[in-house]
C-alpha cells in the first residue's frame, strides 16, 4: 500500500514536473525556431512548429542599423551601472541595518526600504519622468536609468545583503580588531569574504533586471540612449510585425545574461543557500 | 611595563554586570576569573578588549591608559571561548593575521608564523582551513594567532573547556609553561574551578556585580570569603546545611536542621564564634571531610554520627555518596574499592576542624 501510493506521488510528482517544464520553456522554443522563420511563415495562420528553412541570416538582419548593437552596450552599461550602485548602496545599508539596528533606524526603516519595491512602478512613472527631466543630466542619458532603477534594486539589495551580514559572525570581525585592524580593514579581510556568494547572487538578481527592463526605459530614453528592450519593438514593416527579426535580436540579448549565470552559477547557489546552512 | 589595572569599573544593560571592580594583574601574572556562567566574566574581558564600552571606571595598560581607545590600538590580544577562527583563511594565515596587520614582510612573518607553531604543534596543519582540523587543533590556532601578536595583557576566554579531557589537560600544561605569557599580564577566564586552581598564579571568584574574592588558589579555596566562593570551588560542592548553635555544657555545638545531627565546635572555632547571632547560620563541610567507616574502624580527631546511603555514584578516580544523616543529607568522598547499598546504615567521621561557618543571610566566613 505504502509502496504504491509511493508511486503515485511520484507519478504525479513527474506529470507537475512536465507540465511545468513545458510551460516554462515553450515560450523558449517558440523563441527559438521563430529567430529563424522567414517573415511569411510567422505569419501564417497555421503556424509551424519547425522552420521549413532555416534564416540564419536573421541574426545578422538585425544589425542592418548599426547602431542596434550599439543598444545592447547600452543596456549592458546601464545594467552593470546600476548593479555596481546597487551592490555599493546596498550593502552599507545592509550593513549597517545588520550591526547596528538601533543607530541605523531600526526594523521600520529597514521595511521601508523594502516596502518602496510593493506598489507598482507604474504609478510612479511620471512623476518619475517630471522629476529626472528637471536633473542636470535629464531622462534621454546612462545616468537616468542608473539612477532609476535603483528605486527596484537597492531594497533589493539592502534586503538580502542584511541577512547575509546577520549570518556572518560578528566574532568574526572582533577578532579582526583586535587582530589591529580598523573596521573597514576588518570588513574587507573577514566580512566580506564570507559575504562574497550571496554579494554575486545579488549582483545577477540586479543586473538581469536592469538588463530587461522596458517600461521606464521606453519613455525616458531612445535618442542619445536606447536600451536592447526599446529596440525590439521597432522591427516592424509597416503594418507588419517582423516577428522573426524580433526573437532574432532577443535571442542575441539572451546570450549575457544567460552566460553569466553559467560563469557564477556555482556562487549563486551557495549564494542563495547561506542563509539556510551556516559554513 | 605591562601591569594591567582596573579602577572602579561599571558596566550594566538593564541591570548592573560589572559593578565597581578594581583589579590589578601584574605582569607576567596569570590570572584566573572563575565563576558560573552568564556572570560577566565574557564581558569583563570584553570590557578590556575595548568591544564593550564600560559605564564608569579605568582600564590601564602600563602608564597607557585605554579607557577609551578602540580596539584595534590596544595592546591586547583575546582568544574567544567560539575561536572566531577566520573559515576563509588557511591556518597559517589565521596565524599571520594580527602580523599583515601591521604590515609586516612576508619573510618575517613567515618566521614568526612557522615559530608559533612549531611550539604549539601544528606546523603540519598550516596550509589547512579551520574546517578542516579538530577542536584542540582550532584551539591551538586561536591561541597562535593571539601569541604571535605580542600585546602586553592576554586575555583568554575558556579556551580550553570545550576540549575533551586528554587534550585539555595537556594544553593546561602547555599553558603553564608558555614562556610568552611570563612576560604579559594573562587574565585566564573559565567557569571550571579545576583549572582555576592549577592555572592561577593568583584566582579571583566571580560572582553577582564584580569579584567576591582575590587570592592565591590555595587561599581562596581554605578560607573562602563567602558561602558563595566555597560552593563555586569543589566538585562534589560543598555540603551546606542549616544549622544553630547551642551551648550543651561547656562545649558549643552545631546543631544541623530542626532534628538532624550535631557535632561539638572545635576550639579554636568557638573562639571566634562566640557572641555573634547563632540560631541561623549555614555550615559548609566539604565532602573530603566527610569520611564514610568501614565496620569496626574509628576515626581518632573525628566526630562520628549515624546515617544510611540515599544514592552512590562510582566516578573515575572516587566514588560520591550521598547519605542522610538525621534528615539532613551529607555528600561524602569514598575510594572506589567500597560498595553501597541504598538505605545501607553507615557510620560518617566528620573532620570538625576543617568546617566552616557561614553567616545564614550574608554568606559570609564567620571565621574570617
Amino acid at each position: 500500500m505504502s509502496e504504491r501510493s509511493a508511486r503515485l506521488v511520484r507519478t504525479l510528482l513527474l506529470i507537475f514536473l512536465g507540465l511545468w517544464l513545458l510551460l516554462t520553456l515553450f515560450p523558449l522554443y517558440w523563441q527559438f525556431i521563430t529567430a529563424f522563420k522567414s517573415a511569411a511563415e510567422t505569419n501564417r495562420t497555421i503556424p509551424t512548429f519547425w522552420p521549413e528553412v532555416w534564416n540564419f541570416g536573421n541574426l545578422t538582419a538585425v544589425f542592418a542599423d548599426p547602431s542596434n548593437f550599439g543598444a545592447l552596450v547600452d543596456s549592458f552599461i546601464i545594467a552593470t551601472g546600476n548593479t555596481v550602485a546597487s551592490l555599493v548602496l546596498g550593502s552599507l545599508a545592509g550593513y549597517a541595518f545588520a550591526r547596528f539596528p538601533h543607530q541605523a533606524g531600526g526594523e521600520n526603516l529597514a521595511f521601508w526600504i523594502l516596502s518602496n519595491r510593493m506598489f507598482p512602478p507604474v504609478a510612479i512613472l511620471v512623476p518619475m519622468f517630471f522629476l529626472f527631466d528637471a536633473m542636470p543630466w535629464g531622462t534621454d542619458s546612462y545616468l537616468s536609468l542608473i539612477i532609476l532603477y535603483l528605486v527596484f534594486n537597492m531594497p533589493l539589495a539592502t534586503w538580502l545583503m542584511m541577512v547575509f551580514f546577520r549570518d556572518a559572525p560578528r566574532e568574526l570581525e572582533e577578532a579582526a580588531y583586535l587582530d589591529g585592524y580598523s573596521p573597514l580593514r576588518a570588513f574587507v579581510k573577514v566580512t566580506l569574504p564570507l559575504v562574497l556568494p550571496g554579494m554575486i547572487s545579488v549582483a545577477m538578481l540586479c543586473w538581469i533586471f536592469a538588463w530587461n527592463e522596458y517600461l521606464f526605459a521606453n519613455l525616458f530614453v531612445g535618442t542619445n540612449v536606447r536600451t536592447f528592450t526599446i529596440v525590439i519593438p521597432t522591427f516592424t514593416l509597416g503594418s507588419q510585425t517582423l516577428w522573426n527579426l524580433q526573437m532574432a535580436f532577443s535571442l542575441i540579448a539572451m546570450v549575457p545574461p544567460v552566460a553569466l549565470f553559467i560563469l557564477l552559477r556555482r556562487y549563486m547557489v551557495r549564494g542563495l543557500s547561506l542563509g539556510v546552512v551556516k559554513g | 611595563m605591562a601591569r594591567l589595572q582596573i579602577e572602579g569599573l561599571c558596566k550594566g544593560w538593564d541591570f548592573p554586570v560589572i559593578d565597581r571592580l578594581d583589579l590589578t594583574v601584574e605582569e607576567g601574572e596569570f590570572f584566573v576569573v572563575v565563576g558560573p556562567s552568564g556572570i560577566g566574566k565574557t564581558t569583563l574581558l570584553r570590557l578590556i578588549a575595548g568591544l564593550e564600552s564600560p559605564n564608569a571606571g579605568r582600564i590601564v595598560i602600563g602608564d597607557l591608559d585605554i579607557t577609551t581607545l578602540p580596539p584595534y590600538q590596544r595592546p591586547v590580544a583575546m582568544t574567544f571561548e567560539s575561536y572566531a577562527l577566520y573559515p576563509h583563511l588557511s591556518v597559517f594565515e589565521n596565524i599571520a593575521s594580527s602580523l599583515r596587520a601591521q604590515r609586516m614582510d612576508a619573510a618575517a612573518i613567515r618566521t614568526t608564523v612557522t615559530e608559533v607553531a612549531k611550539l604549539l604543534r601544528i606546523e603540519a596543519l598550516l596550509d589547512r582551513r579551520p574546517g578542516e582540523i579538530s577542536g584542540g587543533q582550532k584551539q591551538r590556532t586561536a591561541l597562535g594567532r593571539t601569541l604571535v601578536a605580542k600585546p602586553q595583557t592576554f586575555l583568554l576566554d575558556e579556551p580550553i573547556s570545550h576540549l575533551d579531557a586528554k587534550i585539555r589537560h595537556e594544553l593546561r600544561q602547555q599553558l603553564r609553561s608558555l614562556e610568552e605569557l611570563r612576560q604579559v599580564a594573562t587574565l585566564y577566564v573559565t567557569h571550571d574551578y579545576a583549572e582555576a586552581l592549577s592555572l592561577g598564579d593568583r584566582i579571583g571568584v566571580m560572582g553577582r556585580g564584580g569579584l567576591i574574592q582575590i587570592g592565591s588558589a590555595r587561599d581562596v579555596f581554605m578560607r573562602p570569603r563567602t558561602l558563595f566562593v566555597a560552593e563555586h570551588l569543589g566538585q562534589p560542592a560543598i555540603n551546606a546545611v542549616a544549622a544553630r548553635l547551642a551551648d550543651e555544657g561547656a562545649d558549643m555545638y552545631v546543631r544541623a536542621g530542626n532534628s538532624g545531627f550535631g557535632f561539638p565546635v572545635v576550639a579554636a572555632h568557638a573562639a571566634m564564634l562566640a557572641g555573634g547571632d547563632r540560631a541561623q547560620i549555614t555550615v559548609g563541610i566539604r565532602p573530603q571531610h566527610v569520611k564514610v567507616l568501614r565496620n569496626g574502624e574509628d576515626a581518632p580527631g573525628h566526630h562520628v554520627i549515624e546515617g544510611h546511603v540515599e544514592i552512590y555514584e562510582a566516578l573515575g578516580a572516587n566514588g560520591v555518596v550521598v547519605t542522610d544523616a538525621g534528615g539532613v543529607n551529607l555528600t561524602a568522598l569514598t575510594s572506589l574499592d567500597r560498595d553501597f547499598e541504598h538505605r545501607q546504615p553507615v557510620r560518617l567521621a566528620l573532620q570538625t576542624d576543617a568546617v566552616f561557618y557561614f553567616d545564614s543571610e550574608t554568606g559570609s566566613n564567620l571565621l574570617l
